[in-house]
């Protein structure tokens, strides 16, 4: 222990990176060992010439962590990050989108090389696809970093200009080539590669506008986001908005691609009810006018009523919309249009965009109205103490409630958009999920108990279905629809995790973590061993359950038609669930959990009943996962124990932390995006792979964001508030995760 | 009796590898109060490494001679644990280290430790292969019969995984109550600052605390392959009842893991499997439950476990 080998420390750096690089080069790509050759997998990974990309990766991860003082003055410099961003967006736009879906993989060097050997096609097209799109990247990317680095302001504005244009003839070559090869298109790679141009551009701007020594990114998204409330949801809304009325297709019966006016002359003199076909010739375009312009008066005068009178105004627009939607669709069916398909069917983007166009410029009219006299807070006091100033806002985040409504928006209107394949994914993958996620941040976030045997009482909400349904072996007393299942099953769970819970909570946390993980396992085992042929075993459910039905006698309405009718029963659930814990969250029982997990003996010291509050948090979670379980059993109709496997449990767990402990919007959004990448990669990673993501993410999550990605507000208020206006100590108090006492 | 004899002789060789796999989570809990999550794939690990040593040396088997198995056995041994202890050794630099330097909570170590633990067990599954029952090659008679007890056969391979492991755990007995890396060991597990004051380097014991613990858990692979099949998720059951039997001992005492592994092997193989209690019995499909129904009730009814939970004392 006294030989000490002192190696100097950049050599254990240069390893270290080096051998990330060659896990990464293990970790990328479709390669898997086989039984005869367990060598194959290790040598295509390493020994192919790419492990020398992969290396240079780790020799540029290497210097920039050598040389990190003068990496992070450049990297602090205004533009940086959208610089950066721009290019990682262009990159995706080549390697991750699709261009053209009617070819094989319609990746950018496919559709390209189709494109430069066809000399019949636009020349501006060829030359896009031939060089223009690599040349532009690298002279944009590289004058937008020397402008930066050399403060050159009329090159910033030069590669800014040259970004917008290279963005332009994407979209104008993409579509040239599309039209000339025909074929039904849905691609969003030219779209990604303009977004990422116009970042890039925006970087540019950035550079040459800014008078400052560093980047002040979030500062200045909160200022702009603050100048008017809502303004920027307003300004989305006449974007979307004017590409629906305009461009977008509005009704496609056979592939037909009608635009609104279009679609005007289709349906000219058929029996299309009034308010519709006046909707069509100009009340659609007057009552977006009129939501707009409402919305926009309001954001800007800021006046309360005003914003009030503009959300109203979108909802009723909204509805008015809809009604002329589904009497589009009804009356072509009715008259027996060839290509028609139902109600509701046929429909294209342009409705729905419309619809979250009118759902953002109301949303702006709220948050007008809701946040109406803050206007700039006077000069001499925002200058002089930034940190003060942030700290009124603290809690407050336009820039997060805008996100938030915008995706509300977005959840309502954008699936009937989607592909079949996306609604499913969205029903089954994403949906149910996001409301698990939802329910076990109430126990890891909230009471800081890491529960591992989550899928446990989701399971137990399933069976419960399945056997009030009649659809196990063993027939129930009485038969029950799903939804008056739910009532039943929540009992169940809650009674459960009382059980579970009662005895064991009063340990400590890590040996919860076993007791949870081995109390989900044990359901696993007695679903698949099936005593007394009550779940009947790994086959899973004798009957399907049967979808749920609401019957009040004079409606009835079955679901199951297709899967955007369970997206909208998982919304109402979802808003009702997010509702109850928003409510839960700031009362004296929220307020115990978060003293509970800051500290159990302070909490038990100043009159918490800590192991009533735990067990409430726990019960809780575990009800909410039985919820999630009538919703799934109904859904899937067919479920086995395969279904409820540990893997599951701990993906909740994951979705939970990336999100942000503890904070609702960032356990939707953690299991949103978690869900939603893997079927977004599906082409790009293998589907088995995305447990190995999954646990590189958690792992650098922790290390690197231990908060997540949307912090819980009540921290960062308690950091923030602790933290003054001393930016040193706000750094510091930054690194410290987010502390919970297990 | 014969047949109740089996069982225990059954219980004692899985047991045996139990042991050698808590002592992993025991150490690693005793100086970092953390259960170490990713160690049952470090036991995995040990499988795949030794796997390819083995089939390196052997090919599929054919014409090893006797003293020769011997050889492979040792070398198989060698490099599972020469794998576990790198994997762990890698797994503490990486996934707890940087953590430990912020003073991250304590939740914050259980999810990395997920975090890697799925991630080794998808990685090897992708360098390997990821569905099948991959099996060591056949270069000695397993199942040979080399002497019974009131007619039940002890089998080679019994006797060679509970030979290697007692051998192992009495050398890391003595490397705990013996050596000076020992000595320093006990020191930190018993207080952490003090012991850094009395001049030991936190950092390297805990970083050869991972390294004992993963060795341990390589050969524990090694046996285990040898003994069954092995695949890249073949960590996860094991490594739970080994976690079990670390509680059941008492966890961070390394003799009470030795006694926890034994005594839990031999209960989930004797208690479900048990028709010398009634033909009626349960049936071997419910051996998880009973390993986990034990250690929820050992939390609940005796958390510290028989031996009490303390490293710097007990050993």
């Amino acid at each position: 222990m006294n030989r000490r080998v002192s190696l100097p420390p950049w050599v254990g750096r240069l390893l270290a990176c080096l051998g990330g690089s060659v896990v990464l080069a293990m970790m990328v790509g479709k390669q898997q060992g086989s039984k005869d050759d367990y060598g194959l997998a290790f040598r295509e990974a390493v020994l192919n010439p790419r492990i020398f990309y992969f290396l240079l990766v780790g020799v540029l991860v290497f210097l920039g962590i050598t040389y990190q003082d003068v990496v992070r003055r450049y990297a602090g410099r205004p533009g940086v990050r959208p610089l950066l961003a721009g290019v990682l967006i262009l990159l995706a736009s080549y390697f991750l989108m699709k261009w053209y879906d009617p070819l094989g993989d319609g990746k950018l060097a496919t559709f390209g090389a189709a494109v430069t050997s066809t000399p019949a096609v636009a020349p501006v097209a060829r030359i896009f696809f031939g060089w223009l799109w690599w040349v532009g990247l690298l002279v944009t990317a590289a004058a937008t970093a020397a402008a930066i680095v050399w403060r050159l302001r009329w090159l910033a504005w030069a590669s800014a200009a040259v970004s917008v244009l290279v963005g332009a003839i994407a979209v104008a070559a993409h579509s040239l080539a599309v039209s000339f090869a025909g074929g039904i298109d849905h691609s969003f790679g030219a779209q990604t590669a303009l977004i990422g141009n116009l970042v890039l551009a925006g970087a540019g701007v950035v550079a040459a506008m800014s008078r400052v020594e560093t980047a002040r990114t979030r500062e200045f998204v909160e200022r702009v986001m603050a100048f008017r409330p809502g303004l920027p949801l307003v300004a989305m809304g006449v974007v979307l908005g004017v590409l629906a009325l305009v461009a977008a297709t509005w009704f496609d019966p056979g592939g037909k691609n009608l635009t609104l006016v279009d679609t005007q002359h289709l349906f000219a003199g058929s029996a299309l009810s009034g308010v519709a076909s006046a909707y069509l010739a100009w009340l659609g375009y007057a009552v977006f006018a009129v939501v707009v312009v409402l919305a926009a008066t309001a954001v800007w005068t800021a006046q309360k009523t005003l914003g009030y009178v503009a959300a109203g105004g979108a909802v009723v627009a909204i509805l008015v919309t809809l009604a002329t939607l589904h009497d589009i669709s009804a009356t072509a069916t009715k008259a027996g249009y060839p290509g028609s398909a139902g109600e509701w069917q046929n429909l294209g983007t342009g409705g729905w965009v419309l619809c979250i166009a009118l759902f953002s410029a109301g949303a702006g009219g709220l948050i007008a109205a809701r946040r109406a006299p803050v206007i700039a807070p006077e000069p001499a006091l925002a200058r002089g103490s930034g940190a003060l100033g942030r700290l009124h806002q603290v809690g407050t985040s336009t820039t997060l409630l805008s996100l938030t409504l915008f995706g509300v928006g977005l959840a309502l209107f954008y699936p009937p958009t989607a592909t079949a394949f996306w609604q499913q994914a969205l029903v089954t993958d994403i949906g149910v999920y996001v409301l698990l996620a939802i329910g076990l941040n109430v126990v890891i976030g909230w009471a800081g108990l890491l529960d591992l045997g989550y899928i446990a009482f989701y399971a137990l909400g399933s069976y419960t279905t399945a056997y009030f349904t009649g659809s196990l072996p063993v027939q129930p007393p009485i038969h029950l629809s799903p939804l008056w299942a739910i009532p039943v099953a929540i009992a169940v769970c809650l009674i459960a995790g009382v059980v579970l819970g009662g005895p064991t909570l009063r340990l400590r946390g890590d040996y919860l973590a076993i007791v949870t993980l081995g109390f989900g396992e044990i359901i696993r085992i007695i679903a698949v061993n099936n005593p007394g042929d009550f779940t009947n075993g790994p086959r899973g459910v004798a009957r399907a359950v049967p979808h749920p039905v609401i019957d009040l006698g004079f409606i009835r309405f079955e679901w199951g038609g297709s899967q955007l009718q369970y997206w909208y029963l998982l919304l109402v659930l979802l808003a009702l669930v997010f509702l109850l814990f928003w409510r839960l969250e700031g009362s004296r029982l929220g307020r115990a959990w978060a003293a509970v997990r800051e500290d159990e003996v302070a909490a038990q010291a100043t009159g918490v009943n800590t192991t009533r509050v735990k067990l409430l948090a726990f019960a809780i979670g575990a009800s909410t996962s039985g919820l999630a379980g009538v919703f799934f059993a109904s859904q899937v109709g067919y479920f086995n124990p395969q279904n409820f496997i540990l893997n599951n449990s701990i993906l909740v767990v994951a979705f939970v932390v990336f999100g942000g402990m503890g904070s609702l919007t960032g356990a939707i959004a953690g299991a949103a995006v978690l869900t939603w990448l893997p079927d977004f990669l599906r082409d790009q990673v293998p589907s088995e792979d995305r447990i190995m993501w999954i646990g590189a993410v958690l792992i650098v999550m922790m290390i690197f964001r231990p908060a997540g990605l949307i912090p819980a507000r009540r921290r960062k208020a308690e950091l923030t508030g602790l933290a003054g206006h001393d930016p040193s100590v706000d750094q510091d108090l930054r690194a410290v995760p987010a502390g919970e006492g297990v | 009796m014969s047949d109740f004899l089996n069982y225990l002789i059954l219980g004692i060789t899985r047991g045996s590898m139990y042991a050698l796999i808590a002592l992993g989570y025991t150490l690693v809990y005793g100086v970092l109060q953390l259960i170490n999550f990713a160690h049952s794939e470090v036991f995995m690990s040990g499988a795949f490494g030794s796997y390819l040593v083995v089939h390196a040396i052997v090919g599929n088997g054919q014409g090893v001679s006797g003293l020769g198995a011997v050889f492979v056995i040792i070398a198989g041994l060698l490099s599972g644990a020469i794998t576990g202890a790198a994997v762990a050794f890698l797994l503490e630099r990486v996934a707890y280290r940087p953590l430990r330097r912020r003073g991250a909570p304590k939740l914050a170590f259980l999810i990395s430790a997920i975090g890697a633990s799925f991630f080794l067990a998808q990685l090897f599954g992708k360098m390997f292969n990821r569905l099948g029952q991959n099996q060591f090659p056949t270069y000695f008679d397993a199942n040979k019969v080399l002497f019974t007890i009131a007619g039940a056969p002890v089998r080679l391979l019994q006797v060679i995984i509970i030979v290697a492991a007692l051998l192992l755990m009495f050398f890391l007995d003595r490397l705990v109550s013996g050596t000076k890396l020992g000595r320093s060991i006990r020191a930190t597990a018993e207080d952490a600052p003090t012991a850094a004051l009395m001049g030991v380097d936190i950092d390297r014991t805990i970083s050869r605390t991972f390294i004992i613990g993963g060795a341990l858990a390589g050969a524990a692979g090694f046996l285990f392959g040898t003994a069954f099949v092995f695949t890249n998720t073949m960590g996860f059951i094991p490594g739970i009842k080994a976690f079990a039997a670390a509680v059941l001992g008492g966890i961070g005492n390394i003799r009470g893991a030795m006694i926890g592994g034994l005594l839990l092997g031999i209960a989930e193989n004797l208690i479900p499997t048990a028709p010398w209690v009634s033909t009626a019995w349960i049936g071997i499909q419910w051996t998880d439950v009973v390993a986990f129904v034990i250690l929820i009730l050992i939390l609940v009814f005796r958390p510290t476990g028989i031996l009490g939970e303390r490293l710097g004392r007990a050993a």
